[in-house]
Formats: C-alpha cells, structure tokens, sequence
C-alpha cells in the first residue's frame, strides 16, 4: 500500500530519524548544530536573502503551527471571512517573500566562489527541497485556496492522528497531487534535518536579538578600526534595530490591517437583522413617511383652505394648551379663557424660534424652555428680564356649529364680535378655526 | 501719457510679484529641501510642532470615516433620523464608524485650537508666514462651518433645535442695524434656512455645505497651508534660535508617525468604550417633532461654549462685537504683533487658553451662579 507507506510509515521514521539523529549529531560534534554563518565571506546578498527568507518561512511555520496546536480556536477565528481573507494575504505573501529570499540564498550559493568554497552537498540539497517545497505550497495556496479552513476537517485531523498514535491515510490519499506532494516533502525535509545545516532551526538564538552586539571580522586591527569610525555605529547593531523594528511593525501593521479590514468589509456588506427587526425598521420607516406626509397635507391645506378648524371648543383647557399649526405653518398654541372662549397664540419663541411648552404655570405663564422666558398666554408679553422682548401673538378666531354657521369671531386686532353659549344643547360640536382673513401678510 | 501714471501700476505689480515670491519660494519645492535638508529645532516648545500633523491626521479620518457614513445616510427629513438609527444599530461596525467620527471631529477642533494657539505663542506667523497663518486662520473657520453643519444631519430634536438658535441669533443682529438694512439679516438667514422655518430646504444645503462645500474649500485653503509650511519650513519658535536640530526625516516623520497611530487606538479605544451620545439625556436624540415643544437641555457642541455662555450671559451686541474683534485680530495678527516679544505673546496665548478651557469647562457653573433660579 503505498499510502500506507506515504503517510504513516514515512512520518514516524522521519520523526524517528530526526530525534535520532539529533541526538546522534548532539553527541558527535554538538558544535556542528549550527548554520555554518557565511556572513563574513559575504555579507550584502546574504542580507537580501537571509531576512526575506527567514521572516517569510517563520510566519508560514507560524501559519503551520497554530491549527496544529489549538484547533477549535484556529476555526472559530477564521470563520470570520475578513480574518480568513487577511491569513490568505498574509500567508501567500510571507510565502512569496521566503521563495524570494530563498531564491537569493540559492543564486548566491551557485554563483559566489567564496561561498561554494564553504558549500557541501547536502548544502545544496537542502536549499533546493526547500525551493521545491516552498512553491509546492504556493501552487497549494494558489489552486486550492483557503486553506485555514479546509485543512480544518482533512490535514489537521491527520496531523493530530500521527501523534496521537492513530494516523489516518485515508484523509490525504484522495487530496491533489501537489497537496500530497507537499506533505511528502515535509515528512523527507523533516528527516533530514539532523544532517543537514537546518539543524540550527532547532536552536533558534532569541537571545541573539537582546544580548549586547558581537561583531565577527577578520582579525584586522585595520578593519576593526574602520569599523570604529564608520558614521551611524555598528551596521550590526542596525541590522538588529531594523529586524526587531521591522518585525514590530510587521506584526503591529498584522493587526490593524485585520482589525480595520474586518471592520470595513462587515460595514460595506451591511445589515445582519432578523425577521423582526427588518418589519420594525420598515415600519418605522413607513411611520417616518407618514410624518412627512401629513405636515405637507398640513402645509396644502393652509395654501388652499380659507379656514381650518383647530379642535372642538369643548376639548379647550385653561391650563393646558393644544398644539396645532398657523397658516404660516409655525407651532401655536390653543387655549380656553375664563369666558368660555378660545385663546389662540403663538408658540413660536420671539427670541430665537423654540417652541413653547404647552402647560401654563399658577399664573397663567407659558415657559419657553431653551432660554427660559415665561410668555403670558392673555397678552403674550413675556416677564422682566427675560431673553426674548417681543409678545407672542395672539392669533384670530372663527366659531362655528356643526352646519358651518359661524357664531363668534375675534380678529387678529383683537375685536370680538358674537357670542357662544357654552350650555346650548349643541355646544360640544362647535368648532375653533383659524381664519386665512385674520392672517397678516 | 506721462512715465509716471505709467510706472505706478508697473511698480504695484513688482510689489506682488515679490511678496508672493518670498511667501511661495517655489524652487525649495524638491526632495533635497524638503526631505533631505530639513531640520527641526529642538527647544522646550518642540511638541508643538506635533500638532498641525495631529490636526491633519484627524481629518484625514473624518475623510475616511464620513465617506464611510455616505454610504448609509439619507438627508431627507423622514429618513435622515430613521437612516442614522439604522446605521447605527443594525450595521455592523456602523455604530463604531460614527462613534469614531464624532470623537475625531471633537479632537480635531481641540488640536486645531491648541495649533492655533502655541503658533500664536510662538509667533510663527512672521515674516515670510502670514498667508500661512491666515490660512490656518480660514481653516479654523471653515471647522466650524464643519462642526455646525453637522451636527443638523441625525435630525434629531437637539440637532434642528441647537440649529435653529444658532440660525436665529444671525436675525437678532437686525435690531443693530438701520431703517431698511434691518431687514438684512433675516434674508441672509433665510436663504441659508432655504425656507421660513428649518426643514428639508435646510438639510439639504448642510448637508450639501457639509460633504461638498466645505470639503472643496478645506482642500484648497488646506493645499495652500501645506505647501506653504513645506517651503518654510519650521519657523524658529524661541526668542533665542535653539542651536540643537533634529532631523525631519526620518526622525520628526517616524515620532509623528508614532503619534497617529496612539492617537489612531486612544480614537478607536474612546468610540468602542463611550457613544458619544452618552454626554446626553436620550430624549435629545427622538427625531425631531415639528409640532412638539422644545425639550429641555438644548446645547450647542462643547466648542461652541466660548461664543455660547457670553450669548447668554453678556448683552447680544457686546458679544458679537467681541467676536469680530477677535476674528480681526487673529486674521491681522502678523501685523499686529510684528514687534511683540514671544513671551508677551506666550502671556497672551495662555491667557486666551486660560479663558477656553474656564467657560468649556466652568460656562454652566458660571451660567447657573450668575442667572441661577432663573
């Protein structure tokens, strides 16, 4: 069976031959658990290869290793499609930025007579399984993309398998080829590591970004010296500013990229409501409309009406006004005086235009309440000292019966002319109007 | 046609030419002067230098922000208010999007105000950086215009009713005024009202003043201020030049990079933890009822308080009297105060900052002690 082989058989003797070996290579020569630095054969394409290639494959490893280890909370993250997209980015870029970096390393290794006079075989076996491998993940990103999600029910789970001593070939036998492919090469990279210079990825020097600098030079008083004098310090202090600021801001630029990109594509999707809340918008809405609807009646009924009635006479109150709106569609007020009769003012503030409250006070005051001046409702003055100056106006009045008879009127100058009965048997139909006659120009 | 009726319009136009030659030296316009040569001293007022870039970052948000808030607003007046609840209640990230915009135009006034004020104390508007400070002056302006227009769009009760005074005291200013001119200020109001009274006519032209016309007019001014600071420089800020210099790039660059983005999490921070609605009592933010009473508690925005509590404390004349003068002064400033010495100036500046931060913070306080018990 060669999925058997492939993907049961090959992980546990690559695991077995990388303890193994480690410790094997531990007890030869436990010096040779290094890179073999070539930076002081050649330090400037080193740059352009070792940083690219180091950043990109630590956050693809990274990429690699989170679903690995926390595997509900890998899914619950990357549920979010903003999150899913930005790991997408994220990952594909840092991929490419390893390939490129790689491809430097390699270039350099080929090309460099200083280099190849350091290089060993399983040198360059081992930068091209990485070539390999490197691009075998990006054909993976590129033709089945995604892949934080689906690899949720398929490579996480067979991962899992292998270290809990139940490994499943099936969930990798029916994926592409390249898929396969790239898990083989891992299992084969992973073998190999104790006998190669990857190594040294087992001893990763943390340390080496906060310990005080070394510099490694040839032993030349000459060139220790140049380097003394050089303007801007040690370049390999800066290196290390530059990595350690780099790495920050990668990862600081990480987050708020996510954070705002997930805001953004939410808030440019729009609404999540339920049933209940879309019928309660919409009626709302409607209602809103129904607002505006009835004050352009309202605004059509005083260009055309010559009068309009206000309320019934019976519903008047001495001491609780009722809003209704003049022909020049501002706020006014309808009150009932000791007589029976209507007071109709205005309740547009002579200041600055509030509309006054509606309940008179003891002594018969309507208040204005955004620079508080008390307006008497029988004279519309306002009280000493208050902001506004002007009287409210009052407003003229038209009575009539339920025919349309008109019984009294008071015109805006203030002449009343007829009378009303309050305990005629028909009172609690008459009705107040307002009068276009009785508006000023 | 004698030489010298011909020489004096001549004469007039080498003038110009020249002063808008030392305000504008365009040839510093290039990477060397701009990036590679330029220094900024270092002295005790050195922050200041921070806060024109503060300023501009602030409104690059409310930029980015309010097109965001475009996406969902209607200015009509039965759906501005519906349209505002929605956006803010079921779009998700609606309520943060406007939540951020509110706090950062409440910042960016701050910052501007505090720019103004340590340029003043600096006295950074000298020779040759007048049109940069009347600029500056206009843009201050022109953030208010911002401000006031805005704060009509929810079209909720304190909005049209804040709206409506602030509209109403332009019509007070008739009583000042002679025989027919009397009349001037009511038409003026009107025709930013559209209509007798505030409503839909109104809404629309701020909203149009809002996201249009004042945008167009801050990137103009805007342009012209930044051009000018790039071709000057940082002006010398101290009596005594200070000797020590920083390098603008990329030192200065990355410490206000630095600065935006704290200021970008203390903004995001603010409008998750604290709806800027919550300085209020909710009734304020029920749509606005034509036919119902003025409820209480109406208030401009905090920025307005300088102008607001004198309005209601000091007679209306007085007040814009005040006003005008100071509006005066600050567009004259580099003339006014050519010879003054940067610590006369400092006194007045703190004595300017002392007055804003009393009647903001104190203006109820001082309302309620001097009209309490109404």
């Amino acid at each position: 069976m060669p999925s058997a082989f492939f993907y049961v058989g090959l992980p546990y003797a690559a695991l077995a031959l990388l303890v193994g070996g480690t410790v094997w290579r531990f007890k030869r020569d436990r010096f040779t658990i290094t890179s073999l630095s070539s930076q002081v054969l050649e330090a400037r394409t080193l740059a352009f290869g070792s940083l690219p290639w180091h950043v990109g494959i630590l956050v693809v490893f990274v990429g690699h290793l989170i679903p690995f280890l926390v595997p509900e909370l890998w899914q619950a993250v990357t549920a979010n499609p903003a999150v899913l997209i930005g790991v997408e980015i994220v990952g594909l870029g840092a991929a490419v930025l390893a390939a490129l970096g790689l491809g430097v390393l390699l270039t350099r290794r080929l090309l460099n007579a200083r280099i190849q006079a350091v290089t060993s075989t399983m040198d360059l076996v081992i930068l091209l399984l990485l070539m390999v491998q490197v691009l075998l993940g990006i054909v993976v990103a590129i033709t089945a993309p995604y892949g934080a999600a689906w690899s949720a029910g398929t490579l996480m789970p067979y991962v899992r398998g292998l270290f809990t001593l139940s490994p499943d070939a099936a969930l990798v036998a029916e994926m592409p080829a390249v898929i396969k492919a790239h898990v083989v090469l891992a299992f084969v990279t992973l073998a190999l590591v104790p006998f190669t210079r990857l190594v040294h990825a087992l001893v990763v020097p943390i340390h080496y970004l906060f310990r005080l600098p070394q510099r490694v030079v040839w032993a030349s008083i000459r060139r220790a010296e140049e380097l003394d004098n050089q303007p801007g310090g040690d370049p390999a202090e800066g290196r290390r500013d530059l990595v350690k600021g780099a790495l920050g801001l990668a990862g600081a630029g990480v987050l708020l990229a996510a954070g705002v990109l997930d805001k953004l594509v939410r808030f440019v999707k729009g609404d999540a409501m339920s049933k209940d809340q879309k019928e309660h918008h919409m009626a709302q809405k409607l209602g809103r409309l129904e607002q505006t609807a009835s004050q352009r009646a309202l605004e059509l009924e005083r260009m055309r009406s010559e009068t309009i009635t206000v309320a019934k006479l019976s519903e008047l109150q001495p001491k609780s006004g009722k809003y209704f709106i003049d022909y020049q569609m501002r706020p006014a007020l309808a009150f009932q005086d000791e007589k029976g009769l209507p007071i109709l003012i205005s309740a547009k503030c002579t200041h600055l235009g509030c509309t006054v409250g509606s309940q008179a006070d003891d002594q018969g005051r309507i208040l204005c309440p955004c620079h508080i001046s008390y307006f008497d409702i029988k004279t519309g003055r306002p009280n000493d000292g208050a902001p506004a100056k002007e009287p409210l106006p009052r407003l003229g009045w038209v009575i009539r019966d339920a025919k349309g008879k008109v019984l009294a009127s008071r015109s805006a100058d203030g002449t009343v002319e007829g009378s009303v009965d309050p305990k005629a048997p028909d009172a609690a139909s008459y009705e107040v109007c307002i009068a276009k006659k009785y508006e000023e120009a | 046609m004698n030489a010298r009726s011909h020489g004096r319009p001549a004469r007039l136009v080498t003038t110009l030419v020249r002063f808008m030659a030392d305000r504008f030296p365009m040839h510093k316009l290039n990477v060397e002067a701009m990036i590679q040569k330029k220094e900024v001293p270092l002295h005790k007022m050195s922050w200041a230098y921070y806060l024109g870039g503060l300023v501009l970052f602030f409104f690059g948000i409310q930029l980015i922000t309010g097109l965001l808030l475009l996406f969902y607003y209607q200015p009509s007046v039965s759906d501005a208010h519906a349209s505002v609840e929605y956006l803010t209640r079921y779009v998700p990230g609606g309520a943060l999007i406007r939540n951020v915009h509110a706090w950062s135009s409440s910042a960016m006034i701050l910052t501007l105000l505090v720019h103004l004020i340590t340029t003043f104390a600096m006295k950074a508007f000298e020779r040759p950086r007048e049109l940069t400070w009347i600029s500056g002056v206009l843009l201050l302006l022109i953030t208010f215009g911002f401000g006031f227009t805005g704060y009509l769009l929810p079209w909720h009760q304190i909005a049209v009713s804040a709206t409506k005074i602030g509209l109403g005291s332009i019509e007070l200013l008739g009583q000042y005024l002679p025989g027919s001119l009397a009349d001037i200020p009511t038409r003026v109001k009107e025709a930013i009202q559209g209509e007798a009274s505030v409503g839909q006519a109104t809404l629309s032209r701020f909203f149009a003043a809002h996201v249009v016309l004042l945008p167009l007019a801050a990137f103009a001014v805007l342009g012209l201020h930044l051009v000018s600071v790039q071709v000057h420089g940082m002006s010398q800020g101290v009596d005594v030049p200070s000797r020590r210099t920083e390098r603008f790039f990329p030192f200065f660059v990355l410490k206000d990079a630095s600065l935006w983005g704290v200021m970008f999490f203390v903004l995001v921070a603010l409008a998750l933890c604290v709806p800027f609605e919550s300085f209020f009592s909710y009734p304020l933010f029920e749509p606005y009822d034509p036919l119902g009473s003025t409820p209480d508690g109406i208030k401009p925005e905090w920025y307005f308080y300088f102008v607001y509590y004198p309005l209601e404390l000091l007679p209306f004349w007085l007040v814009n009297l005040l006003m005008g003068a100071a509006v005066g002064v600050l567009l004259l400033a580099p003339w006014i105060f050519k010879g003054t010495s940067r610590k006369t100036l400092r006194m007045l500046a703190a004595g300017a900052a002392t007055y804003l931060v009393v009647i903001t913070l104190f203006g109820d306080a001082i309302y309620e002690m001097l009209k309490g018990g109404h």
